[in-house]
């Protein structure tokens, strides 16, 4: 059975990919801190109970990450010919249906509390002999989970484009936008203070609408990669630019007199297939090798270029 | 790029300034239902249920440790206390409809009332393994950070009371 080969970093992202790890464990180490840090604040505030389900689900993607880059480059085998690539896909889609299922639950827990009129009750905590006002840690605690988060999302961001990395790029991009879920629950607690009982099930409605948002940002991206959809850019907002270079080879070889391609994306790697209409039978096979390798070679994202020499394409094929 | 950070770093820098001014005032936390400002000088309505030795029935108020605890406590605040009698069921509604200010009744961190609408204190004593608290009206935190304060500077002595 032809398997694919295996899959290296080229030399020059293996120390970007190591950087990466280096900053999903910190990450890791970093969100259970501060998961503690809220669990151990968190009263009976509903923004904070928001607050700690939210860290508690920041972890997920780093360990993902890392539990995806042990697996993901194994060798290719008899059992699994195409490698272990999707493994990113489906870590991927089980922490997208976790964020959406839990930020829907909050969403309903948010709104119940705020249509109770629950009112938070917080008193004070002893601290060295202090007694000390409980929402004031609240708010330390909710800084702790907030301005780090937001520092290693922006180191993780041009690592994850580096690496093309949808994965570390999303989390890359929760963490970076964790300051305005930090900043509404600073508030709510700020409003506990200032006697608006409402603040705290606002401001966790808030936090929730996000964590929702989050979620179905992931999940849609996550059903879409494994529906293999046209490779696309880190950010996925537009086709990657890579396809047009497929195209120019293709296009440029005088051997070729018509054809067609599709490719999909594998985890970090895209494989692809074209058919094409020679000119002429003549070493055909070595003309077919050789454009494959020079596919190949653009870019170390593209795995494997499969040609496949047709008599002509279907009316609606064309490139 | 420069704009996100400069919104960025103006939003934190005036929340930290906010957090710190906030201390500053003295009245911070505030009660939404102005429990405390309606005590002081005022009258502090006590549910209590019968509970010895925590409360006992007395005439005409009731006594122990916890009775003697809210009659110091109302002394603070230059306040008289009004006392009502019920069961545990009864006065957790009148809490809820803020009927009381204030339910005392022997009750601990386990009570089953938990999750009803009240603001449970921080435990003042540790008697048994049982965490005792007190009651106040839900989420009348000045009232209750003040009650907590108080009962956190008798802690020594309740201690003391409740030795075996």
């Amino acid at each position: 059975m032809k398997k694919l080969a295996r899959f290296e970093f080229p030399p020059e992202l293996v120390p970007d990919f190591k950087k990466a790890k280096r900053l999903e464990w910190i990450s890791i180490a970093y969100f259970i801190s501060s998961v503690l840090v809220i669990f151990l604040t968190m009263g009976n505030s509903q923004t904070m109970k928001t607050a700690w389900y939210d860290d508690v689900l920041s972890l997920t993607p780093p360990i993902a990450f890392q539990v995806a880059s042990r697996v993901f480059m194994k060798t290719p085998n008899k059992d699994f010919p195409y490698g272990y690539h999707r493994v990113v896909n489906i870590a991927y889609l089980c922490s997208a249906v976790a964020l959406f299922a839990l930020g829907a639950f909050l969403v309903i827990d948010s709104t119940i509390s705020l249509v109770k009129t629950e009112h938070p009750t917080i008193g004070i905590v002893v601290i060295g002999g202090h007694p000390i006002w409980l929402g004031y840690l609240m708010i330390a605690a909710l800084m702790w989970s907030t301005i780090p988060s937001v520092i290693l999302g922006r180191k993780k961001l041009p690592l994850a484009q580096h690496l093309h990395e949808k994965n570390l790029y999303t989390d890359a991009d929760m963490n970076k936008a964790d300051w305005m879920s930090g900043f509404a629950a600073m508030l709510g607690i700020v409003g506990i203070g200032l006697g608006w009982w409402w603040a705290d099930s606002a401001a966790a409605l808030l936090i929730s609408v996000d964590i929702v948002h989050d979620g179905f940002t992931n999940l849609k991206q996550a059903v879409f990669d494994l529906m293999d959809q046209t490779p696309k850019t880190v950010s996925g907002q537009q086709s990657d630019p890579l396809l047009d270079q497929v195209r120019d080879v293709l296009a440029s070889q005088s051997w070729i007199k018509d054809f067609s391609f599709r490719m999909r994306e594998n985890g970090h790697i895209y494989l692809g297939e074209g058919f094409v209409v020679p000119v002429q039978e003549e070493n055909l096979t070595q003309h077919i090798a050789n454009t494959a390798q020079t596919i190949e070679q653009l870019n170390w994202r593209i795995q494997e270029f499969v040609i496949t020499p047709v008599p002509e394409l279907p009316d609606d094929e064309s490139a | 790029m420069a704009d996100y950070l400069i919104s960025k770093w103006s939003a934190s820098s005036w929340l930290l300034a906010g957090a710190l001014l906030l201390p500053a005032c003295s009245d911070f936390p505030k009660d939404p239902e102005k429990t405390l400002k309606r005590v002081e000088n005022g009258t502090l309505v006590v549910g209590y249920s019968e509970n010895p030795p925590w409360v006992v029935q007395g005439n005409p108020e009731p006594t122990g440790i916890e009775p003697a605890l809210v009659k110091a406590f109302a002394q603070t605040l230059h306040a008289r206390v009004r006392w009502r009698k019920g069961t545990e069921q009864t006065l957790f509604e009148d809490l809820e409809k803020r009927k009381i200010d204030l339910l005392i009744a022997g009750l601990t961190d386990e009570s089953p009332w938990k999750n009803e609408k009240a603001g449970f204190t921080r435990s003042f004593v540790e008697h048994r393994k049982k965490k005792h608290v007190m009651a106040a009206i839900q989420g009348e935190n000045a009232f209750v950070m003040r009650l907590e304060e108080f009962l956190y500077q008798r802690e020594a002595a309740i201690a003391q009371r409740t030795q075996p």
